[in-house]
């Protein structure tokens, strides 16, 4: 039997046990407190682990888990050399968010990535530092920056939490986040780059790359109930 | 046996003691944020950030300046460095120069190339290397000789050595809207209404952009919206690039250049000659180096000359160049020009 790994909790565990019993199977939580295992029956038998987005991503990365369910920016951003460990095998069409580039609203020389290279390139003969960026994206950050736009005089802020609050408290000059329906950004004085979006995520049926046979085989099987 | 750290004492070099643990953040801060994925980072007991050597020049030049010594000064550096890859090994052997406040810049250039070329020779005599060499102050001068706009200026200079992304943005430059915001005000009009602005949301005085910022870059952007890249200068632009020869004939094909398409490198290329002559004083054979037009080694502390040394791969054994913008970065109060070469003695070694 195969073990699969949902996220444990909010919106994105919802949809996935949503989703599931659309397709015939029925999640159950283990009872006794021990919360964070179940069992998957019906059309499909699992076992099911719960553990946190972004858990789910490394394990699957390290091998230790076959199968998980989570976002594909803690994919891209968490994994490096993310292709040739994992294999996204269906994008599931819910928790959709993308992750962006946003500057305060005031900024309104700057509309685009090139706008943004000037102003970093200029930054720090006007005030003595690097143009700073918050983010939790530090890997997506350097590749969409660096990698495809050329911009490299920038720093990165680490910031786990309210990230969209950085550059009114002075922690960071722009961010680049999450977001679903843009109003957190909006509400905070933030503006999305006209070329900011660096991805478009959703959450990711996922499995770990060079699975045996068998497991292969229930994989196919599993994604065909999805498909229905 | 010959050592690269015996060729360093010939040359009567200081060579200053130079810490394993390095501050992280001047290499961030000079070499972008790129740098952090392939450097090794560790955490100081108050939180500061450290990581192993990547390279010597930075802390070289921070050495430099900490001790407050006198200029002209050179030092000598042989010792291991660590970058992360995603295969092979993480340590690595380099030994280079870094030559400090020299005022006589092409003597000093040409004193780097020749020694970057002795080095090679005495640890590897039965190799001929391949050298090239550019000049990134001759397409600066060249794009201020076109009266680009001078944002167009500073964007074509950032990606001048990425010879895809120069071609990209002759290409394709995008022509901006022409409608832009606050069209129909002056600076001070857009500074008052952008300082409303920013005091309503609490932007202003955090420490970030200012409404000077932004009204300069506005009004900025209105000239460079009434002024793309024309077709003859892109062709210049292009042709420039594309230069290639011997470099005892560069000065005279830069001269044709000149009268060819009607522009003037100036003191560049006073500079470029001067250099070539310093090169002949010392004994450096022209001919065996290749001037390249386009070639740059794409970091934004690079000023003018830049070369880089092969052997059958086109991995450089040495990389080198004057870089007279690196030591106000790293806090020296004052301009201080400088210029050297890293080598790869490993790759050396490897031949």
């Amino acid at each position: 039997m195969i073990t699969l790994a949902l996220p444990s909790k909010g919106r994105l565990k919802d949809d996935c046990i949503a989703l599931l019993a659309r397709a015939g199977c029925n999640v159950e939580i283990s009872a006794k407190g021990r919360a964070y295992r179940g069992k998957m029956s019906g059309a499909f038998e699992a076992d099911i682990a719960f553990l946190s987005a972004s858990e789910i991503a490394r394990e699957l990365a390290a091998g230790t888990i076959d199968f998980g369910v989570t976002g594909e920016d803690l994919i891209r951003e968490s994994v490096p050399d993310w292709q040739t460990k994992l294999t996204i095998m269906k994008r599931l069409g819910f928790g959709g968010a993308d992750v962006v580039v946003a500057v305060p609203d005031v900024w309104h020389d700057v509309e685009t990535m090139e706008d943004l290279g000037d102003v970093a390139a200029g930054f720090r003969a006007l005030h003595g530092r690097r143009l700073r960026i918050a983010t939790k994206y530090w890997r997506l950050t350097q590749e969409f920056f660096t990698a495809k736009h050329g911009v490299q005089a920038y720093r990165i802020v680490e910031s786990l939490g309210a990230t969209e609050g950085a550059p009114a408290s002075g922690a960071a000059d722009l961010i680049v986040d999450i977001t679903s329906t843009g109003e957190t950004l909006k509400a905070n004085g933030l503006r999305i780059l006209a070329d900011g979006v660096i991805l478009k995520s959703e959450a990711c049926l996922v499995s770990r790359a060079g699975l045996k046979t068998k497991k292969a085989a229930e994989a196919a099987s599993l994604l065909a109930l999805l498909a229905a | 046996m010959l050592s690269p750290l015996s060729f360093l004492q010939s040359r009567n070099l200081t060579i200053p003691e130079i810490s394993i643990l390095q501050p992280a953040d001047p290499f961030l801060d000079t070499a972008g944020e790129a740098l952090r994925r392939r450097i090794f980072l560790s955490e100081g007991e108050s939180g500061e950030a450290l990581c192993l050597r990547p390279e010597f020049t930075i802390p070289v030049c921070r050495h430099h300046i900490a001790s407050h010594a006198n200029t002209p000064a050179r030092y000598g550096y042989c010792g291991t460095v660590f970058r992360q890859r995603r295969e092979g090994g993480s340590e690595f052997t380099q030994a280079g120069i870094e030559d400090l406040g020299d005022t006589n810049e092409a003597a000093a250039d040409a004193r780097c190339v020749a020694d970057a070329v002795d080095l090679l020779a005495m640890l590897r005599p039965e190799f001929k290397p391949n050298i090239v060499l550019g000049d990134e102050a001759l397409f600066v001068a060249l794009l201020e000789a076109l009266n680009l706009a001078p944002v167009w200026q500073s964007r074509l200079t950032r990606m001048f050595g990425d010879n895809a992304k120069l071609a990209d943005a002759l290409e394709n430059h995008v022509t901006l809207p022409a409608a832009l915001p606050f069209d129909e005000l002056d600076f001070g009009a857009i500074v008052t209404r952008i300082e409303a602005e920013m005091l309503a949301v609490g932007l202003l005085d955090s420490g970030g952009r200012t409404p000077e910022d932004i009204a300069a870059r506005l009004i900025e952007k209105r000239v460079l919206a009434a002024s793309g890249i024309s077709a003859k200068v892109r062709e210049i632009l292009t042709a420039f690039l594309a230069l290639e020869c011997p470099l005892d004939q560069a000065e005279s094909v830069l001269k044709q250049f000149q009268t060819t398409h009607q522009v003037q490198f100036g003191i560049a290329l006073q500079h470029f000659s001067a250099r070539l002559v310093a090169m002949r004083h010392a004994s450096i054979n022209a001919a065996n180096i290749t001037f390249r037009a386009s070639f740059g080694r794409s970091l934004d502390y690079y000023s003018a000359m830049q070369f880089e040394i092969y052997v059958a791969s086109d991995l450089p054994l040495i990389g080198g160049g004057r870089y007279n913008r690196l030591m106000m970065l790293l806090g020296a109060t004052k301009p201080i020009p400088a210029v050297g070469f890293s080598m790869w003695l490993d790759r050396v070694e490897g031949l």
